[in-house]
């Protein structure tokens, strides 16, 4: 209950912030203008465009309003000192951290499933086969939903919930600035997850035992970028379920190992 | 930093050990989850390149292309490149060409990428005898002429572009050109050796006295090399003259070193043998050396001014047979001494090179649907033998194409004799030009008239008076031929090549007007 | 009466490793607070007052020593229920409204809903924050105003014991006065503060107890009375033979105190000496001046203690 405070807190305090306000109204720029950059004769073509373009907007804005919030949640507290009034309280450390953890997925999670909902929208309206002077209603309703671009958002969330995971991790013992491109240097090297993969079956074991390490201790966050199939539905997966439960389990087991570093930093932490 | 020695609270030092524990055993947990993903990773990859790009690309994944996206183009050019490296090994030839093309458009400087992807292309595809695959040379020439135009201040790619006319497609005039853009460096001047007379460069005093740029040595002696396969002797001894000047400046810098003693050396040597062959082959003066040649036949043509006794009928009678589809058997009699070659040419009749010397877009693809051959068979006791077994790779050796009145096909064999090629003990009574061979058979007897080609007579030089040989200046002998080859071509048809019909005399035809059909 | 705070041999010792220097923020303090009393905890700037606090809240760990908070040991997480704490300086979410704030805080101390309203009302009340200012945004409010809400923020759980620092600094005499007088109310309901402030006339009078910190180290503590004991009388003369061989008779009788001007400045607490100096200077046919009976202050006490210890 105490965590969950904080967490509502947070978030009241994270979406007030000018610079997540600026990536999302970016995001959702993009989305928006999506048909404009994705004009192609053919209808299928533009759906294609279109799905690679969302789905790419998504990711890009949720990424840095994942990590320009997440930043800032511990090390504003400790700068601006509002924390000693609230660990003067009964409050004990790691719900401190738990709650300023959920408050910064949560406002990120509100961002994205804006995102993700205009996106889908944006979709309805490219697809949709009747012009409007054939009726209102029945122009609306000519249009057929992406339901598995559901899916690639899903990825998306729960890519940013590990990244979420992995910033308040930092944010326990290094500045912001400092975070911010740790962060951002774990994701892109967390996104060759393919290429670390080979790495491990090399022949020469300096670079095999150098990739397993790399490949197993950072989080792999390309195990979530599916965009392809999504975008190309032609193109068959099999197990799709079971690949992305593995996957949402994943992201929860990392984040928790995250969380809980967090808090074994955290709880040595003078304030 | 400042740190301090603390104690904690009791609740924290308790739960440390509990938080320890789950941190460990989530994260082995992690690793065990990683597993299950990976192979669904790879399949969901694998589903992306059922056959084009990955699969071209061996297997690669795209992901390395984030390496470019965040800057690191080089690192991810390098990447790759070890990839590559792994394919030579692998013997995985087919992946290694869209990866250099991606290389050298990720790093346009990567210049040994150009030259080892060139290299490849000419020597690595090859069919089961180890024969080349000339469809690719073209696309080599361009990935070179790429590089070059890249990496316009660095000798090395020009001097590879010289290697591959000199060593592989034998166009001597293109080895020459190559060797000197090497030499001349990227402000490209005919005075390559003066650089008193070249005006745009300075002198550096760290590089030999030369100018910044200047192309190692090993550059001005191929190219003293191709000028003499040539037939350019001139040049060739002005150039190891050039070679001389600076090895002997290198001596004297450092004079107990093996390899400029060697080096200064070998140049001597190759210097004074041009020499040596030419009076040999061209004069009667037979200063400390027998001409051990039963048939003086160049030097009698040069008295005779080209009449009697030479030149030398060689008097090439080939046979070819088809004792399978798909298999040649060029074999035939022939007038030269062991250790000359005939060159053989199997091809499509409209066979025609992708990419033309203005064409700088590299690795154009080849056209796999064309069918070439070249290989050259050895002579012995007057007699040559070889069987080509083109069955065994359909792929190189289609013989698809749609020439010909039932349109099945039309193919050119070509039988030549170069003795710009050739031995030396051949060449010292052939001549470098073949003026002391001839075929008696009619239409056997080819000159070269490409005009390249032709700026390869025997010209006078230093000045228009011969050299000084004890004291007496010898006259250059002039001999305005062109360079002659003697020379068959074939044409038959798809039914011939399966052996349903026999390949006979009648299928001679006149020799094709492009000089160059050999070279490549 | 049991001890509200109870402190023995805490020291915190920061260790800087690149100058390899060692700084003691706090040195072996010992020192006990009952419970109930207005305990007043005095220093300089830098004398390590706010870290000792924090070391009892457990914002700081100590490197030595132990405390106990309402019998219980320092930093432990349950009594912090019947703490509550007032930093130096108002540091709260100035995008939140006083009653937003309270609020949050009253979660925190896992206050259902109800009840939350209740005792947000009772605390602004109490701290005579205007009404109509309740639910504006703290970035608007003036520092007194937010003064008013760190206090209110300290009472929202209806602690036993709190830590209160710097209550009244910065503020006008008005809300200064009234500040002072919330504080000294708490006394009243049973509540034991524990005050640190430069106000030394505040604590003079309101405080029972008060400790003198310096440089970390405990110099002395005790009643006020106890600290100001020693009332002395002022007595200034003038004269022009005073200085000549007369000084010394006088300063054999009582300390001179001042010297400038041809006046001279005596202290004595005693009749017979105050006697004795007025003989001597109506002797050497100077004047007395003024004779002013003077009660040492808090502030006295405070500047000798640490002036003696910084040995000036």
């Amino acid at each position: 209950m105490i965590a969950w405070a904080i967490a509502r807190q947070t978030v009241n305090e994270a979406l007030r912030r000018r610079i997540m306000w600026v990536f999302l109204i970016s995001g959702v720029a993009l989305i928006f203008l999506m048909p404009l950059f994705g004009y192609l004769t053919a209808p299928k073509d533009s759906q294609t465009v279109l799905r690679a373009l969302g789905l790419a907007a998504i990711l890009l804005a949720g990424l840095f309003i994942t990590i320009v919030t997440c930043i800032y949640l511990i090390p504003v507290e400790i700068e601006r000192r509002t924390i000693y009034t609230v660990l003067s309280k009964p409050v004990q450390r790691y719900e401190f951290v738990l709650g300023k953890f959920l408050g910064g997925f949560i406002t990120v999670a509100i961002n994205i499933l804006f995102m993700g909902v205009l996106f889908i929208f944006m979709l309805y309206l490219q697809s949709l086969k009747v012009g409007l002077d054939r009726g209102f209603f029945a122009c609306i309703t000519s249009g057929t939903f992406a339901p598995e671009m559901i899916r690639g958002i899903f990825m998306t969330f729960f890519q940013m919930l590990l990244l979420a995971a992995l910033t308040i991790f930092f944010s326990t013992f290094t500045t912001p600035i400092v975070n911010f491109f740790l962060s951002f240097g774990i994701f892109m090297v967390g996104n060759l997850s393919s290429v670390t993969d080979s790495l491990t079956t090399n022949s020469n074991w300096l670079v095999r035992g150098t990739g397993t390490v790399i490949h197993y201790l950072l989080p792999n966050f390309g195990n979530f970028n599916i965009q392809n199939a999504l975008i190309h539905p032609v193109a068959e997966i099999s197990n799709p379920n079971e690949y992305m439960r593995n996957n949402i389990v994943y992201a929860l087991i990392y984040s928790a190992v995250l969380l809980i570093l967090a808090i074994i930093v955290f709880d040595r932490r003078e304030v | 930093m400042a740190s301090n020695t603390v104690r904690y609270p009791q609740d924290m030092t308790r739960r440390l050990p509990i938080l320890a524990s789950a941190c460990v055993a989530l994260f082995a947990a992690s690793i065990f989850m990683q597993r299950l993903i990976d192979p669904g990773r790879q399949a969901y990859h694998a589903q992306e390149n059922l056959r084009t790009t990955q699969a071209a690309m061996g297997g690669l994944n795209n992901e390395f292309m984030l390496l470019p996206l965040l800057g690191f183009r080089e690192a991810a050019a390098g990447l790759l490149w070890v990839r590559c490296d792994e394919f030579f090994h692998s013997g995985d030839y087919d992946a290694i060409l869209p990866l250099v093309r991606l290389i050298t458009w990720l790093d346009p400087h990567a210049d040994n990428v150009y030259i080892t992807g060139a290299w490849h292309l000419d020597y690595n595809f090859t069919d089961s005898s180890e024969r080349s695959d000339r469809r690719y040379i073209a696309p080599a020439v361009g990935l070179l002429k790429e590089g070059i135009a890249n990496n316009n201040n660095i000798p090395d790619i020009k001097f590879e572009l010289g290697w591959q006319d000199f060593d592989k497609i034998k166009d001597f005039p293109g080895a020459v050109e190559a060797f000197k853009m090497a030499i001349a460096g990227p402000y490209g001047d005919e005075n390559i050796f003066d650089p008193a007379k070249n005006h745009t460069i300075p002198k550096d005093q760290d590089n030999e006295g030369y100018w910044p740029y200047a192309g190692p040595l090993k550059d001005i002696h191929m190219l003293a090399h191709a000028y003499e396969k040539e037939g350019r002797l001139p040049d060739a001894i002005a150039t190891w003259d050039h070679a001389l000047e600076r090895s002997t400046k290198l001596l004297r810098d450092k004079p107990k070193d093996f390899g400029n003693k060697s080096m200064h050396d070998a140049e001597l040597h190759n210097r004074a043998e041009i020499l040596q062959r030419y009076y040999d082959r061209y004069t009667d003066l037979n200063h400390d050396h027998n001409n051990p040649s039963k048939l003086p036949a160049v030097h009698a043509a040069a008295a005779n001014g080209g009449g009697k006794p030479g030149p030398f009928d060689i008097a090439l009678r080939p046979l070819i047979e088809v004792p399978r589809r798909y298999v040649l058997k060029v074999s035939g009699r022939v007038n030269l001494a062991d250790g000359g070659r005939i060159d053989v040419r199997i091809s499509d009749w409209d066979y025609k090179d992708r990419v033309s010397d203005k064409d700088l877009r590299a690795l154009q693809p080849p056209d796999l649907g064309q069918t070439i051959l070249i290989d050259s068979i050895s002579i012995r006791k007057d007699k040559f033998a070889r069987e080509m077994d083109m069955s065994k790779d359909p792929k190189m050796y289609s013989f698809s194409n749609k020439l010909g009145p039932d349109k099945t096909g039309l193919y050119k064999i070509v039988l030549s004799f170069n003795t710009r090629t050739t031995a030396p003990h051949i060449q010292d009574y052939a001549g470098w030009s073949g003026e002391g061979l001839t075929d008696a058979q009619p239409g056997r007897v080819f000159y070269v008239s490409d005009e390249a080609q032709l700026a390869t007579k025997m010209i006078e030089g230093e000045g228009g008076k011969g050299p000084v040989w004890d004291g007496k200046a010898v006259p250059f002998p002039f001999y305005g031929q062109p360079p002659r080859v003697i020379r068959v071509t074939y044409k038959i048809n798809q039914q011939q090549v399966l052996g349903n019909k026999p390949i006979t005399d009648a299928d001679i035809v006149p020799n094709d007007p492009d000089t160059t059909i050999m070279l490549k | 009466m049991a001890a509200a705070i109870e402190i023995q041999g805490l020291t915190k010792e920061y260790i800087d490793i690149w100058r390899k220097q060692r700084v003691e923020a706090v040195k072996n303090l010992n020192l006990t607070v009952e419970e109930g009393e207005i305990f007043g905890f005095l220093g300089r700037n830098g004398a390590g007052k706010t870290t000792t606090i924090k070391m009892l809240l457990g914002l700081l760990f100590p490197t030595a020593g132990d405390a106990t908070i309402l019998g219980k040991p320092m930093g432990d997480n349950s009594v912090k229920s019947q703490v509550s704490y007032l930093p130096e300086e108002t540091y709260f979410y100035d995008s939140m409204t006083a009653w937003d704030l309270l609020d949050f805080y009253a979660r925190l101390f896992k206050i259902p809903g109800g009840e939350r309203e209740r005792r947000i009302r009772i605390s602004l009340e109490k701290v005579r924050l205007q009404p109509e200012a309740w639910k504006r945004n703290i970035r608007g409010y003036s520092k007194g105003m937010r003064q008013r809400t760190g206090i209110a923020q300290a009472l929202i759980n209806d602690p036993k014991l709190l830590f209160l620092d710097e209550p009244t600094s910065g503020l006008d005499p008005i809300a200064h006065a009234e500040l002072r007088d919330i504080v000294a109310s708490l006394r009243g309901e049973g509540k034991t503060v524990f005050l640190s402030s430069h106000q030394l006339a505040d604590v003079e009078l309101i405080c029972t107890r008060v400790a003198i910190i310096h440089n970390g180290k405990l110099l002395v503590s005790g009643t006020i009375k106890e600290l100001t004991a020693g009332d002395v009388t002022e007595i200034t003369v003038q004269g022009e033979k005073l200085t000549n061989g007369v000084l010394p008779k006088l300063e054999a009788i009582a300390p001179v105190v001042r010297q400038g001007n041809g006046t001279l400045q005596l202290r004595a607490n005693e009749t017979e000496k105050i006697t004795a100096i007025i003989d001597t200077v109506r002797g050497a046919k100077g004047e007395v001046l003024s004779i002013v009976p003077h009660r040492r202050t808090l502030e006295e006490v405070f500047v000798e203690t640490v002036q003696k210890e910084e040995g000036v």
